[in-house]
């Protein structure tokens, strides 16, 4: 599992979320903060963390939900290697 | 002596759970507070937890097993000496439907109790004897309940669909829709008041608030609930219903919001909210989502709103008129921003409000807090 790897598959989840509320998030980049972006709403957002806990099996506490940690594809992706001691 | 661990109950519309994980077996040594099993149904999974230190004496179930709620899942004694008693093992569902014996409903089985008749007796159509089959059943044969009263049964005949069909049954979730939706028609007199509002004030109070506590989720939606559940517990009236002819003042406020995870639509209960601050009030709300999102809720957390929030905005709906959450008053509706204007909405129950009394709530609900008046 690499950084590049795990970019892309949440950016694949982003999509498909993003479709379901009528958007299109393949322009998304590694670094854009996604809250800001409008392709995801609040329910939307939480439907991605709830999968990339999921798929990541990277359980998050409440203190864990953040701007600095969640905030882009990027820092996703450093949280998951970072969590995973990788 | 041994203690039983019973099956408990995930909602109150499935009398019967799905075990999904079994973390215990015959002689394992556990802590009280210890997850040894988790139950399902459609609408969410229940960890269960052992109550006290011990040894487990004996495991009743078996993984996948539909189980009835309140048989007992296993045994846990002091010792491993002790002696399990010798009860009959609760049959489940799958055993029971081996034969034309279809399961009575949690409804259906009061019925039978009143009036002292047993399930084989009654033919159904569906998978489970409803309480509709047991007063359909009971109402031909004009019984009597076992107080020795006549029953009475008052049953609207339902007029057959014209057209060709086939009768498909509930899922758990539909059938406790039906059961939701069907208080308001059988008890509530409902009005319905909206008015449009510029929403941007509110927004950027919203982003305000995102940035200063540095969320990742927009708190909008939670910041105006938070917003509805100080006035509920500022005003009784907004948190009462009506029950035996009389107002009925919750003593806490629990706000409802409607979330929907794939097929499913839930109202997630936040209790006590009233109590709450703004920034504790958004992280349970976030926290409720969440569970909401992936069926983790527990079942106090599926039940006991008494005051509701719903929007339709994230699907771009306009304007929505709610149904009322059971035994309650007041139902806001929020929905999407078009063109810089935004609709506001709220179902009550005009027995216990008025639209004076929405329409002021509304309007404190959409002012931003600097020009809060």
């Amino acid at each position: 599992m690499d950084k590049a790897e795990i970019i892309s598959a949440v950016k694949k989840q982003v999509i498909v979320i993003a479709k379901q509320l009528g958007m299109d998030a393949s322009g998304l980049n590694a670094d854009d903060i996604i809250p800001a972006t409008g392709l995801l709403d609040s329910a939307g957002l939480m439907q991605l963390i709830a999968w990339y806990e999921d798929f990541y099996q990277i359980p998050l506490s409440q203190e864990e939900i953040n701007i600095d940690n969640l905030g882009t594809l990027d820092a996703m992706a450093s949280f998951v290697l970072k969590r995973k001691g990788l | 002596m041994p203690t039983p661990l019973y099956t408990p109950r995930v909602n109150n519309n499935d009398d019967y759970v799905k075990l999904i994980n079994l973390a215990a077996s015959e002689g394992d040594y556990v802590k009280a507070g210890q997850v040894v099993a988790s139950v399902e149904t459609d609408k969410a999974i229940v960890d269960v937890e052992v109550e006290q230190d011990g040894y487990v004496l004996k495991v009743l179930a078996e993984l996948d097993d539909v189980i009835a709620v309140g048989s007992v899942l296993l045994w846990v004694g002091a010792t491993m000496d002790e002696t399990v008693p010798d009860l009959k093992v609760e049959p489940t569902v799958a055993s029971q439907h081996n034969g034309d014996f279809k399961q009575p409903t949690a409804r259906a089985r009061i019925l039978l109790r009143k009036y002292g008749v047993e399930a084989s007796q009654i033919p159904t159509m569906g998978e489970r004897l409803t309480a509709e089959d047991v007063m359909a059943w009971a109402s031909k044969r004009e019984l009597a309940d076992h107080s020795g009263e006549n029953l009475k049964v008052e049953k609207k005949v339902e007029r057959r669909p014209i057209a060709e069909g086939k009768p498909v049954e509930f899922t758990s979730e539909e059938h406790g829709m039906q059961n939701a939706v069907a208080w308001q028609r059988d008890h509530a007199a409902t009005g319905y008041i909206e008015f449009a509002y510029d929403p941007k004030p509110l927004d950027d109070w919203a982003l305000a608030f995102q940035n200063e506590n540095k969320l990742l989720f927009n708190p909008l939606l939670s910041l105006m609930l938070w917003r509805l559940a100080q006035m509920a517990e500022e005003n009784p009236k907004l948190n009462s219903t009506i029950y035996q002819d009389k107002f009925y003042q919750y003593d806490r406020v629990n706000t409802g919001f409607t979330v929907q995870a794939g097929e499913t639509l839930y109202v997630a209960v936040l209790r006590d909210a009233g109590k709450l601050d703004a920034l504790e009030f958004v992280n349970r709300m976030t926290d409720l989502q969440r569970r909401a999102m992936v069926k983790k809720l527990k079942p106090t957390e599926l039940e006991g709103a008494t005051i509701s929030f719903s929007s339709m905005a994230r699907w771009n709906v306009t304007r929505h008129v709610p149904i009322l959450s059971p035994a309650t008053s007041l139902m806001v509706a929020h929905a999407a921003t078009i063109n810089d204007q935004a609709v506001i909405g709220a179902t009550y129950d005009h027995r216990v409000l008025s639209g004076f009394d929405v329409a002021m709530v509304l309007r404190q609900l959409v002012l931003a807090p600097e020009t809060k008046q």
